[in-house]
């Protein structure tokens, strides 16, 4: 029998039953939008977060941690200086496999523009710190060697440092504007763009479309804000030449031969090549165990880790929304193959005249197998719309920080599995309509 | 040349612990062009006789040829394509699929020896017309009457050309009008050559058929041409 023909063969029957055919296909309906919904919620999350991971400096990024000293080395403590200028300069300078370096100091200071002032985090940085932190100018340059060197007193901002302080004005109207820190004045060499999420973004370019009476207010988001935004830090920022930072904010002079004493607070660095990470890190272990007299008072803290984590939890995330869907198209499954047998049961007069014109039994098998395909083909494509409305309701009765994406592959992938649930479902019917005996189907009332 | 011939055919049915003798040797040869009709009471074993003849059933023992295949020994999927090449039935019940309309049914055999839409259409659509029903092709079954109904199954039967037509009581659901009227469309088919097979328990309706053949207690008690 002609599979076009099948496929006729079944869609009339199901639609001569159109109650019937919606109960079982129900189930698989179900399960196909809740496979959608988690599909496209687990892959907004792991979108979400892998644009995170990026923003954070990607894997690459190393970070030299405090260690508390404990055991037999607790009496040398005094021994090490810490995390200094010197630990930066010798990575710089002996470790190869390390590509960037940033050493980096904070401050807080009063920071005033006009009648504006507020109290805001200062940071003293080299000019990998661009790199590192994953910077990108919308205006003027980065801090430079040059300004390291000869102590410039130059600053770059955040957008939010720039709203805050020049509101209203465009970032390339600023460059130039003197900026007081603690009442120093410092000139702003660059604005840095505006981290935001894609999401975000589109909203925002969307509001500005507008006319300005139509605009809505887009509430800035504070601490309190239930979203977190991970770009916060980043738009918050304020950046000075390291050693400007040490000459303003900590010891007058800069002390170009005792680098030792030029405590830091943060110390980044970014290994070249991921293929010698392991390498790398012992290379850095080696340098520092120098620079720190053999104490053990600092540990490297990488992104592994915790990327790891990141990876687990999304897999287990997708996991579990797999497993209650694959679940509910398994009881979706069952609900066709009862409905099939009943029906077959119903049918096996119609099986038996089919048989006694000459239809051999794989005729039957196929034309009740096509029939639960389509059944659940139908409630797949239900389901995929249904997915996409409870997607839609999902954003709205709970937003999250990552918008759902409903990717092709989960689609391709949810009908797929409805088909399989047809098929499966439908072996069995199949099977026993298949093995009907002519004579005593046709004489079934 | 003959298009079925059973030797010492036998046909046990199993119910619980009960075995059932169907049929207790039977030896029958129908030649192609006859008219024959098997008669008999109910659990005579007629019924069996027919199925083992259009190849819905093979026998317990003994040897069974239809149309020049041994069928003794034949798998489902041999004797589904022999239904479907050489045999046609009506039955009394008509058995048509209510769903489909008189195209659909007239069709069927077609579907399953694989034949293309067009030419299946074309080919049901000319027999529905032989059988007289050229204005009722988009009907289905419970829009028809009685008689309707069997000519739709007599143009089903037909549709596929086949060597053999089975009759199975096939007035049974008729009133005599009507009855009389669908055996005289079984005399015109074997006046043009067909080989016709009639099962009833009726002697009226024997008595159009050239050769009768008595069964009793599954074997043949006595044959004749009325």
């Amino acid at each position: 029998m002609r599979p076009f023909l099948l496929l006729e063969t079944a869609l009339r029957e199901i639609a001569s039953h159109k109650f019937r055919s919606f109960l079982s296909m129900l189930g698989i309906v179900l399960g196909v939008s809740s496979l959608i919904a988690t599909m496209a919620l687990t892959a907004g999350i792991e979108i979400g977060t892998r644009t995170f991971m990026q923003q954070m400096g990607g894997l690459e990024y190393v970070s030299v941690v405090n260690k508390e000293i404990s055991g037999d080395n607790i009496e040398f403590w005094n021994l090490s200086p810490g995390r200094t200028l010197m630990d930066a300069k010798i990575l710089e300078e002996a470790v190869p496999l390390i590509s960037h370096i940033s050493p980096e100091m904070n401050h807080g200071a009063a920071i005033s523009v006009g009648a504006i002032s507020d109290r805001k985090q200062v940071i003293g940085v080299w000019p990998d710190h661009a790199i590192i932190g994953k910077h990108e100018l919308e205006a003027g340059r980065f801090i430079s060697d040059l300004d390291v060197e000869r102590t410039t007193k130059a600053a770059v901002i955040g957008h939010q440092i720039l709203a805050t302080f020049f509101p209203g004005k465009k970032p390339t109207e600023v460059l130039g504007q003197t900026l007081l820190m603690n009442g120093s004045p410092f000139v702003v060499v660059g604005v840095l763009a505006r981290y935001e999420r894609d999401e975000d973004k589109r909203k925002r370019e969307l509001n500005e479309a507008k006319k300005p009476s139509e605009r809505v207010e887009i509430p800035r988001r504070g601490r309190s804000s239930r979203r977190w935004d991970p770009f916060r830090g980043k738009n918050e920022s304020i950046l000075i030449p390291l050693s400007t930072m040490f000459h303003e904010f900590k010891a007058g002079l800069f002390p170009m031969d005792a680098m030792e004493s030029v405590r830091l607070d943060t110390l980044t660095m970014r290994v070249g090549d991921l293929n010698h990470f392991r390498e790398a890190l012992d290379q850095v272990r080696s340098a520092l165990t120098v620079t720190h007299r053999g104490v053990d008072d600092f540990d490297l803290e990488t992104r592994e880790e915790w990327f790891d984590r990141m990876e687990s939890t999304i897999a287990a995330t997708r996991l579990s929304g797999g497993l209650i869907a694959a679940i509910s198209l398994i009881v979706g499954g069952i609900g066709i193959t009862n409905i099939m047998l009943a029906s077959i049961t119903e049918r096996v007069r119609e099986i038996g005249i089919r048989m006694a014109v000459g239809a051999r039994g794989s005729d039957i098998f196929y034309q009740i197998l096509i029939e639960s395909i389509s059944i659940a083909m139908i409630g797949g494509l239900i389901g995929l719309v249904a997915g996409v409305g409870l997607i839609e309701v999902l954003v709205r009765v709970a937003p999250s920080d990552n918008l759902p994406v409903i990717e092709a592959s989960s689609i391709i992938l949810s009908v797929a599995f409805a088909v399989l649930a047809g098929v499966v479902s439908g072996l069995y019917p199949a099977f026993r309509a298949s093995k009907l005996e002519p004579i005593s189907a046709l004489r079934y009332e | 040349m003959n298009v079925a011939v059973l030797e010492e055919v036998t046909k046990v049915y199993r119910v619980g612990d009960q075995e059932i003798h169907a049929l207790a040797g039977v030896s029958l040869t129908i030649k192609e062009g006859e008219f024959v009709a098997i008669i008999g009471p109910s659990g005579s074993g007629k019924s069996t006789l027919m199925h083992l003849l259009g190849c819905l059933d093979t026998p317990t023992s003994g040897r069974m040829e239809i149309c020049g295949k041994d069928l003794s020994r034949a798998g489902a999927d041999t004797l589904a394509l022999t239904r479907n090449r050489e045999i046609g039935f009506v039955f009394q019940s008509f058995n048509l699929l209510p769903r489909l309309d008189v195209i659909g049914n007239v069709e069927l055999p077609l579907v399953y020896s694989g034949m293309s839409g067009r030419e299946r259409r074309e080919r049901a659509t000319k027999v529905a017309q032989s059988v007289g029903l050229g204005d009722r092709l988009r009907n289905r079954p419970p829009q028809l009457s009685g008689g309707q109904c069997q000519r739709v199954a007599i143009a089903r039967a037909l549709v596929n050309n086949p060597r053999i037509l089975f009759g199975d009581e096939p007035t049974g659901n008729l009133d005599s009008t009507t009855g009389e009227i669908v055996l005289g469309m079984f005399r015109e088919l074997h006046k043009e050559g067909r080989t016709v097979v009639l099962v009833t328990h009726d002697p009226d309706v024997a008595a159009v058929a050239r050769r009768v053949i008595e069964i009793k207690d599954g074997k043949i008690s006595r044959e004749y041409a009325p």
